[in-house]
């Protein structure tokens, strides 16, 4: 069983963990109003589910603690995890 | 029995005790440390077991669990390997896969129509015309498969085990051995896994013959037992090798789940067969297992050896039997060069006539077919083709065969390594292996005895270095020298098309030749067209000459070639082991015992079990939950809500939280009010349903469905953090308990327990406070979800049973009476609530059921807005309505509401019998249909249809009064 | 005994034709280009040649034919799905495997077994009865059945599971539920293309695709440049690879999907057993080996690696079925890739590029569209316009929030 490190619990089984999927941009109250239709449903249903290093969703479950992980989805390594910030979120706004 | 051999150090039997055994009816006798394999050869027997398909006759031929030929049942069990299998008294086995036993298995004449099955047969065959198919299925599928299942079998399940360790090596022979104690001294902590019962490897049978070996054997079995950092686990298979270091080993009796940090993999090679005529037959065997009888059973393979050889091995093979007193009829070497080593000149000094350049073209079955008579020898051309012109034929009755080698890798596959063919050693060895995985000895192409103990040492140094545990020189990688072990292809065409490459699959050379012909000229195709290697061995005896074959079919390298991937398990485990004992943890309220008192019948809700409702002496259950439902709506009824999930939420910014949470308005609700809340996600679909409390300026209560607490607490986890909000969230479903006083005579029962003040003007509709009930702090809302006047009351888990017994006692005067699960969904219904998940589905959004007024569209964000923004625009495809049956019975949830052919739509919830009188149904239906009148037509259980007509909702008390009640 | 059986017997050299030709070097320029020589690929190439006259069709297969879930699905044919658009796609695709031996002229053991979805909860068997009233709408054979059904179809089935799970509360019963055997489907369809003349390149990778205003022109490979106005992708679990290089933005992400076999048996489950709430699915194939398998790996990766944790649920649960397996060995365990989509529905048809056909979007349920997708995707890229059985699944249904609702239906798909 793989092993994933929790930014506050330390290395823990995969099985205490939940995926939440891709970290993406969430768009602004602000942002969300100027949006069209059609780049709203590119948001809300399209996924970059290319291979390559992805910035994702992780979850421990026994201390809800929700971080980021830097997950390679094709070896399926883990490059790094780290708490969410805000600054992280902005700059994968900009990237 | 027949005669063992004379006693000799290290041998594993136990002379001093007999054990008495049945096989095929038949009693036999063997030594405690016999395997039945070796003690049925031992015993004389020489048909042990028949073949997958073509039932020919099979006998001893790895002695390591690397063929399937002896396969038993003992009518509990079955697929039980002989060569693994430790002999009892009173074991009691018999072959699988024979019809009317093994001696007179009706099902050997199919070996005569072989020529009728070539690769692939079946799928050319029975399929026209269609309507036979059937019948020749089932023909087919008798005659495959192997053992039989017994019905009646008892599920032994065992505990698993976790362990852990600084390094696994997996095999004790010399260099897993040498691995673990260098490993283990150098301060790590190790397990060393052997699938034998006893350690030493190919120094009991290899290396047995000279003299030191039995001591040299005890000084390294001592020198590991004195390391109390090394534990020896024999018996043990790795069986798989997982992620991030995650090994699964099998021994008799558990799975063991070992997590380490670094392995090395010293688990030896696989000894592999030449293809020749009837190299099946019982009698041809490989020379590690002659070895294996020899050393460690001390029976004699057979009575006349001729040994057919390509490297040292072979010679020293020969010296063996010659020392067991054994005579070798010939030594057939296929190099033309023959053998230079030391053990070439002894065997040139022994009377033992060798045949250079010469192959075993042929074994030559005695008059039963059941065993060898002799052997027709061929000398090879320069290219390695058999000869017929000089063949010579040979009496014996057994046929030795030592060709060479496959390391036995497929679990360091898994583990990350990656191998390449080494033309010097003939084999496949390491070409990368990932951080913390080391071979050693033959399993990395090192073959010479010292230098397999080196390589060990240096695999357990390198791991030492690796954790930190070492910091010397780390020995130089030991290289093989001189011919290689194992020949590059002994395999030899033969007109009679008994030459087998897969013996678990009775696949025959020709069928490579066959299949390849026909386009399936890849290592992947061709495995998947003729099946070789996906017998119960996974090809051990047969992928690499398969991979031979194929690479000189389309003139390739191996390398070229490639080869199939690995894929867990090494040796096959069973169901009950990976399964272990099994936990299911059951969530049960404080209040479980109660209701098994009041005789409630339970039923799982989710991970739950609640009360469905509660037994009522013989009353039906329709009955039961009918009068529970009646009693909420004339007097007063409880029912324990505790299931409820329950979220505090606080903060400065809590009510701008839940107002981007759900789709309602939170900032402007008065402290001590409660309101519906329904919340959505991205796409604008419900996912939950529940009550918001008010309980101060940042504090806000939160109920939520059962069943989907856990994941919405987590989504909102996240999108506390994504929004930057400053909120506390905790969850306190299981932290606290709720029952609900539901009925016109609620204010009455619990006036009587609480200093709250229940007045209509102190406790409205819709009020939350907090206050002390029955001596407990609990916080009381006033919610109307059955559609009476009820209380909902919260307080902790320790006080749950002492209110429950306290409301009862004090709502015996108005006959309170405890309702279930049932009830509570028929008041609901009644009153036209929805249920999330019934009543809703996977794409319902709110503007569907009714739920327009719940969604503030003025809002300027909340999850899901914008999503239903586009689907507000959009034509609406259904409606959720409210319908009143024709008939009492005959309509389910989930049946449809039909026009013609049309479907028009659903219905989602039903009660035949109602408080109401008149049975009812919420469904969805297309809008055009949704008009207060409209005859709907339902398509019935059976099929029968069923009328229906549309009526607004709620059902019942449309305009709230009775939950709003004042008296 | 059949006559080809004789005839093996009776000719002294193997009369076998080829069954794929030897192909040569890949041309410059194809009316269409097939990406994937999977079940789908080579369906779409059979009958864009066979239906449609297209011949001048190359398929490119990075590896060899039949190599993703073609071979690793668990075979298991049925069209009890809960919308109306998913039933009657799938219904079209269980016709056609009806029939499919014959017209390939190959044995592909269509095994018509049953197939149950048990129930072990109220709400499971709600959507089980929901299935089973729109199938029948549909003219498509399904009942749901008591325990007791159950138990006098399957003897064998504990329905108390043990008391490890909630008993089984009914089932949804879809007699056609059928097994074939996976990789013959492949090879038939193969046969047949290279026998109307279409090119089969193995080992032959798409590295890049050529689009020029809006419209594809090319396919670069490893082997070199092709000129193609009309490609169609039916990689299924390498799908994100492809829509990058055309820059088509997709819901698509891929989980693994884990099975495994035990030893040969000697027959005794005559029926495809399939648990929702326990996420089990399994079945004798006609070798005699159980082949079982789970819901998806519970996060993204296209890597086919396998887990423990998959082999030891997996057994637990087939022991809660059938307690008396549990000295059945399991011999191999392996997985395959899932191109997911939210609403458990694939996406066919074309695309906002000219030319560009996608076939994707196959989950756990693409095996059994095999035929289907083949004759509806060539007929798509032949003419142009989207087969009426796949308007529903076009990708433009989620700029549209027009989903396909059969995530209700598929807590396990299989």
């Amino acid at each position: 069983m793989k092993i994933i490190h929790c930014p506050v619990n330390g290395p823990r089984p995969l099985q205490e963990f939940y995926f939440g999927g891709q970290l993406r941009a969430v768009p602004t109250s602000e942002q969300v109003a100027a949006m069209t239709d059609a780049e709203w449903s590119d948001y809300a249903f399209n996924r970059d589910g290319s291979p390559g290093i992805q910035k994702e969703w992780w979850y421990h479950t026994p201390s809800g603690t929700w971080f980021i992980a830097e997950r390679d989805i094709v070896t399926d390594g883990f490059v790094r995890t780290y708490l969410f910030d805000q600054a992280d979120q902005e700059s994968h706004n900009d990237g | 029995m027949a005669e063992r051999l004379p006693y000799r150090e290290g041998e594993w039997i136990d002379r001093t005790q007999p054990v008495t055994f049945h096989f095929e009816g038949v009693a036999y006798e063997g030594f405690q440390g016999d395997s039945l394999s070796s003690a049925l050869w031992g015993a004389g027997l020489r048909v042990l077991g028949r073949s997958f398909k073509y039932h020919r006759p099979r006998g001893l031929y790895s002695l390591a669990g690397h063929d399937v030929n002896l396969l038993v049942e003992d009518g509990e069990r079955t697929n039980l390997r002989g060569d693994f299998l430790p002999i009892a008294d009173g074991l009691d086995v018999r072959a699988v896969n024979t019809a009317g036993g093994l001696k007179r298995d009706r099902l050997q004449m199919i070996d005569r129509f072989g020529s009728l099955m070539p690769v692939g047969f079946y799928y050319k065959a029975f399929h026209t015309p269609r309507s036979l198919f059937p019948f020749y299925e089932n023909q087919m599928r008798k005659i495959a498969g192997l053992g039989k299942i017994n019905p009646e079998a008892l599920c032994r399940p065992s505990p698993k085990d976790y362990a852990f360790c600084d390094l696994l090596v997996t095999g004790a022979g010399p260099s897993g051995l040498a691995a673990a104690i260098a490993a283990a001294e150098a301060g790590l902590r190790v397990v060393l896994a052997e699938e034998q019962p006893q350690a030493g490897g190919s120094l009991q049978t290899q290396h047995a013959r000279a003299p030191q070996t039995a001591e040299q054997v005890q000084q390294l079995i001592r020198r590991a037992s004195e390391l109390e950092n090394l534990e020896l686990r024999c018996c043990t298979q790795v069986a798989g090798y997982y992620s991030d270091h995650w090994a699964a080993l099998v021994d008799e009796r558990r799975l063991t789940k070992l997590r380490t940090r670094a392995a090395v993999f010293a688990s030896g090679c696989i000894e592999q067969p030449a293809v020749f005529q009837n190299n099946d037959l019982p009698g041809v065997m490989l020379g590690s297992a002659a070895q294996r009888l020899i050393y460690l059973y001390r029976v004699a393979p057979c009575q006349r050896a001729v040994i057919l050889t390509a490297n040292a091995e072979g010679y020293r093979l020969a010296l063996d039997f010659v020392e067991a007193g054994i005579p070798v009829v010939a030594l057939v070497d296929l190099r033309h060069d023959g053998e230079s080593s030391e053990w070439g000149r002894l065997v040139e000094e022994s009377d033992i006539e060798i045949f250079r350049g010469h192959t075993v073209h042929e074994a030559q079955p005695g008059p039963s077919g059941h065993s060898v008579r002799g052997v027709v020898l061929c000398p090879l051309d320069g290219d390695g083709h058999p000869d017929a012109i000089g063949h010579l034929k040979l009496d014996c009755d057994g046929v030795i065969m030592s060709v060479g080698w496959a390391p036995n890798v497929d679990v360091a596959y898994q583990a990350g390594v990656r191998f390449t063919y080494s033309d010097q050693v003939g084999q496949l060895v390491p070409k990368e292996c990932p951080p913390g995985v080391f071979l050693a000895g033959r399993a990395a192409g090192i073959f010479d005895l010292e230098n397999q103990m080196d390589s060990g040492r240096r695999a357990g140094l390198q791991a030492a270095a690796l954790l930190d545990s070492y910091d010397g020189v780390i020995p130089p990688a030991p290289i093989h020298r001189g011919p290689p072990p194992s020949h590059a292809f002994p395999i030899f065409p033969h007109k009679g098309k008994k030459n087998f490459v897969d013996l678990d699959e009775d696949l025959h050379l020709v069928d490579f030749k066959n299949a390849h012909h026909e386009g399936f000229d890849n290592i992947e195709l061709i495995k998947r067209y003729t099946t070789v290697g996906m017998g119960p061995t996974q090809g051990k005896l047969a992928n690499t000459n398969a991979i031979r074959i194929l690479a000189r079919l389309n003139g390739k390298t191996i390398n070229e070639t490639g080869t199939t991937v690995s894929r867990p398990f090494h040796h096959p485990v069973s169901l009950e082991k990976l399964a272990g004992r099994r936990f299911h943890p059951q969530r049960r309220t404080p209040l479980h015992t109660l209701h098994q008192e009041l005789g409630a019948e339970m039923i799982h809700a989710g991970a739950w079990l609640r009360a469905e409702y509660y037994r009522d002496g013989a009353s039906a259950r329709a009955d039961c939950i009918l009068h529970e439902a009646r009693q909420v709506r004339h007097s007063v009824g409880l029912i324990d809500v505790s299931t409820l999930g329950k979220l505090q939420i606080s903060g400065p910014d809590a009510a701008r939280f839940l107002e981007t949470i759900y789709t309602g308005n939170f900032s402007d609700q008065p402290i001590g009010r409660l309101q519906y809340a329904v919340g959505c996600d991205e796409l604008g679909v419900i996912i939950e349903d529940g009550v918001v409390a008010r309980v101060g300026e940042e504090h806000f209560y939160v109920t939520a469905t059962s069943s989907g607490v856990a994941a919405f607490y987590r989504d909102l986890k996240r999108w506390a953090l994504l929004l930057r909000m400053r909120v506390e969230l905790i969850n306190a479903t299981g932290h606290l308990a709720a029952v609900n006083l539901a009925g016109p005579q609620a204010r009455k029962v619990l006036t009587k327990l609480t200093d709250l003040s229940l007045a209509p003007e102190d406790f409205r509709y819709l009020d939350v406070h907090r206050g002390c009930v029955a001596g407990l702090d609990a916080l009381v809302m006033r919610i109307g979800f059955v559609g009476e006047l009820g209380f909902e009351i919260h307080v902790p888990t320790s006080g749950a049973q002492h209110l429950w017994r306290t409301l009862m006692e004090a709502g015996a005067a108005q006959g309170i009476r405890p309702f279930g699960v049932e009830a509570q969904r028929l008041l609901r219904l009644e009153k036209g609530h929805l249920i999330v998940g019934q009543d809703t589905d996977a794409l319902t959004h709110p503007y569907e059921v009714g739920l327009d007024w719940a969604v503030k569209e003025e809002k300027p964000y909340f999850v899901g807005a914008r999503s239903l923004q586009i689907l507000r625009k959009q034509p609406r495809e259904r409606t959720l309505i409210g319908l009143v049956l024709s008939q009492d019975h005959g309509v389910e949830e989930c049946h449809l509401i039909v026009e013609g052919e049309r479907m028009l739509g659903r219905i989602t919830s039903v009660a035949h019998r109602t408080t109401l009188g008149m049975p009812i149904a919420l469904a969805f239906v297309h809008p055009d249909r949704a008009r207060e009148g409209t005859e709907l037509q339902i398509c019935g259980t059976g099929g029968v249809p069923i009328s229906a007509r549309v009526v607004p909702l709620p059902f019942y008390d449309p305009d709230g009064l009775r939950q709003k009640l004042k008296d | 005994m059949p006559y080809r059986l004789l005839k093996f017997g009776l000719s002294s050299e193997y009369s076998e034709p080829r069954m794929f030709p030897v192909q040569g070097e890949l041309r410059d320029a194809y009316d269409v280009v097939i990406i994937g020589g999977g079940g789908h690929g080579l369906a779409a190439a059979h009958y864009l040649a066979t239906e449609f006259g297209i011949t001048n069709v190359a398929v490119l297969e990075k590896g060899y034919l039949g190599r993703g879930g073609t071979g690793r699905n668990t075979a298991i044919v049925r069209s009890n799905y809960l919308t109306p658009q998913g039933a009657s796609f799938y219904q079209a695709s269980v016709e056609l495997f009806k029939d499919l031996s014959r017209q390939l002229d190959l044995n592909l053991f269509y095994s018509e077994r049953g197939h149950f979805t048990l129930a072990h909860s109220l709400a499971s068997l709600r959507t089980q009865r929901w299935r089973a009233e729109v199938n029948k709408q549909l003219g498509i054979d399904s009942e749901l059945i008591t325990p007791e059904e159950v138990k006098q179809m399957v003897p064998e089935i504990d329905l108390q599971c043990g008391g490890h799970q909630p008993p089984i509360h009914g089932a949804l019963y879809h007699p056609p539920g059928a097994i074939a055997r996976h990789d013959a489907v492949a090879w038939g369809y193969a046969r047949r293309a290279g026998e109307a003349g279409v090119e089969i390149h193995q080992q032959t990778a798409v590295t890049d695709i050529e689009i020029r205003d809006g419209a594809v022109c090319g396919v670069h490979t490893n082997k070199g440049f092709i000129k193609t106005e009309k490609v169609l992708s039916a990689v299924a679990g390498w799908t994100t690879e492809i829509t990058q290089m055309v820059g088509l933005r997709t819901p698509l992400v891929i989980h693994p999907l884990q099975a495994m076999v035990t030893e040969p048996l000697k027959p005794w489950l005559n029926k495809i057993v399939v648990s929702a709430s326990l996420h089990l699915y399994v079945s004798q194939s006609s070798r005699g080996e159980l082949v079982a398998g789970a819901s998806l790996d519970p996060y993204e990766l296209i890597s086919m690696r396998s887990s423990l944790d998959f082999a030891e649920g997996t057994a637990g649960h087939l022991i809660d079925l059938f307690p008396m397996l549990g000295d059945v060995k399991v011999l191999r365990q392996w997985a395959g890739l899932c191109d997911m989509t939210p609403d458990f529905s694939p996406i066919m048809g074309t695309t906002p590029i000219r030319g560009f056909y996608l076939d994707a979007g196959w989950g756990t349920w693409g095996f059994k569209a095999t035929p289907i997708s083949g004759l509806t995707m060539a007929h798509t890229v032949a003419t142009g316009r989207n087969h009426e059985l796949i308007e529903p699944f076009n990708v433009s249904r989620f700029s549209d929030f027009q989903l396909v609702g059969e995530k209700g239906a598929a807590s396990v798909g299989h």
